[in-house]
């Protein structure tokens, strides 16, 4: 089964860890993630720049290595991050910001990549609220 | 095409489960986790409500969800797992989840 | 044959950028031609409200683009009769021509969808 996974909340909402397992369970089980979409608060799992205490969950990390181990495709909402203070070097640069915060594995486009998704995938999944 | 719904939010802060109940389709589903499994505490109105749902609509939970909450589910309850959520999300035709 | 999306949005116009984000979703798939639907749910029902001033909170008036809409390509609107009445909304006062359903009507609509994303 191919798998599109939205995701909405931010890294310390229950549901980005959600997400996070099913990610982790539907690939277990053999089944393809055909893209990782995060859109509203959910762009902050991808900052670079989050800081968890040693002793709590870095979710933030653990998507940026799940993405990077299993090859995911994982598109950041431009839209919803260059609100939220999101940004790669390239934005920095066009906005006129000290610095980036957001690296690869991610990348930053539209929302057609949503619906590209949705549209390749058998089953769209939405995470979000806590 | 039966749908999964999934709540998340508390039943007692939030309307979402009381929306989800009125909009169930005859085959439809109702995964609760997060703050939702809340819905399954004993002597509530939300408890009653879901069961008194008929039984041709699957109930379900998330096992991680109750036992952090030590919430006990009721035998109409099928507690899963996330390889359970993920085969529950292949069995229905397609999943709303209520953010 | 591609597959059709209805987006239900239950968010309250001027509580945060969610309302513009769930409207961005429908004007984003509409531009690809996708079958879209959208549905107002619960708080989703205030958009639709008449002679709102979003100009007063020094926002953007959301108005405007749930006009463009069926520009868009997503002529599919639909409102929640039960929430309308609970929120003391007249069917013919408000914006947008959605189509108004009971509850019986909404479950047939979600399920004839594809996908569904609720927000």
């Amino acid at each position: 089964m191919k798998f599109a996974i939205a995701l909405f909340a931010p890294p310390h909402a229950p549901s980005s860890r959600r997400a996070l397992r099913f990610v982790q369970a539907a690939l277990a089980g053999g089944h393809q993630i055909v893209r990782l979409f995060f859109y509203q608060d959910a762009v902050h799992n991808a900052s670079s720049n989050v800081v968890s205490a040693q002793d709590e969950l870095d979710i933030p990390a653990e998507w940026r290595e799940l993405v990077r181990q299993q090859q995911l495709d994982g598109v950041v909402c431009i839209a919803a991050a260059l609100r939220r203070g999101i940004l790669n070097e390239q934005e920095a640069q066009r906005y006129q910001r000290s610095a980036g915060n957001l690296d690869a594995p991610w990348d930053l486009s539209g929302l057609g990549q949503l619906h590209e998704a949705a549209q390749t995938a058998d089953r769209l999944i939405c995470f979000g609220g806590p | 095409m039966a749908t999964l719904h999934v709540l998340s939010h508390s039943p007692f802060s939030d309307s979402r489960l009381s929306s989800c109940l009125r909009l169930l389709g005859p085959a439809d589903g109702l995964l609760l986790c997060g703050d939702a499994v809340y819905a399954l505490q004993p002597g509530t109105a939300q408890r009653q409500a879901l069961d008194l749902m008929p039984t041709a609509i699957g109930l379900f939970a998330l096992d991680e969800d109750l036992c952090a909450r030590a919430l006990a589910a009721p035998t109409r309850i099928q507690v899963v797992d996330y390889p359970g959520f993920v085969e529950l999300s292949c069995r229905f035709d397609k999943v709303n989840s209520w953010l | 044959m591609s597959k059709s999306l209805l987006i239900i949005n239950r968010q309250s116009p001027w509580s945060g950028p969610s309302a513009r984000e769930a409207l961005d979703i429908a004007l984003a798939g509409g531009a690809f031609d996708l079958p879209l639907g959208m549905l107002f749910l619960d708080d989703g029902v205030f958009q639709l409200a008449p002679a709102q001033q979003p100009s007063a909170l020094q926002q953007k008036d959301l108005g405007a683009n749930l006009q463009a809409l069926p520009l868009f390509g997503v002529e599919s609107l639909y409102a929640s009769a039960r929430s309308l009445q609970e929120r003391g909304l007249e069917q013919q006062t408000l914006t947008l021509a959605a189509e108004v359903l009971e509850d019986a009507a909404l479950i047939a609509l979600i399920d004839r969808y594809d996908q569904v994303i609720t927000l």
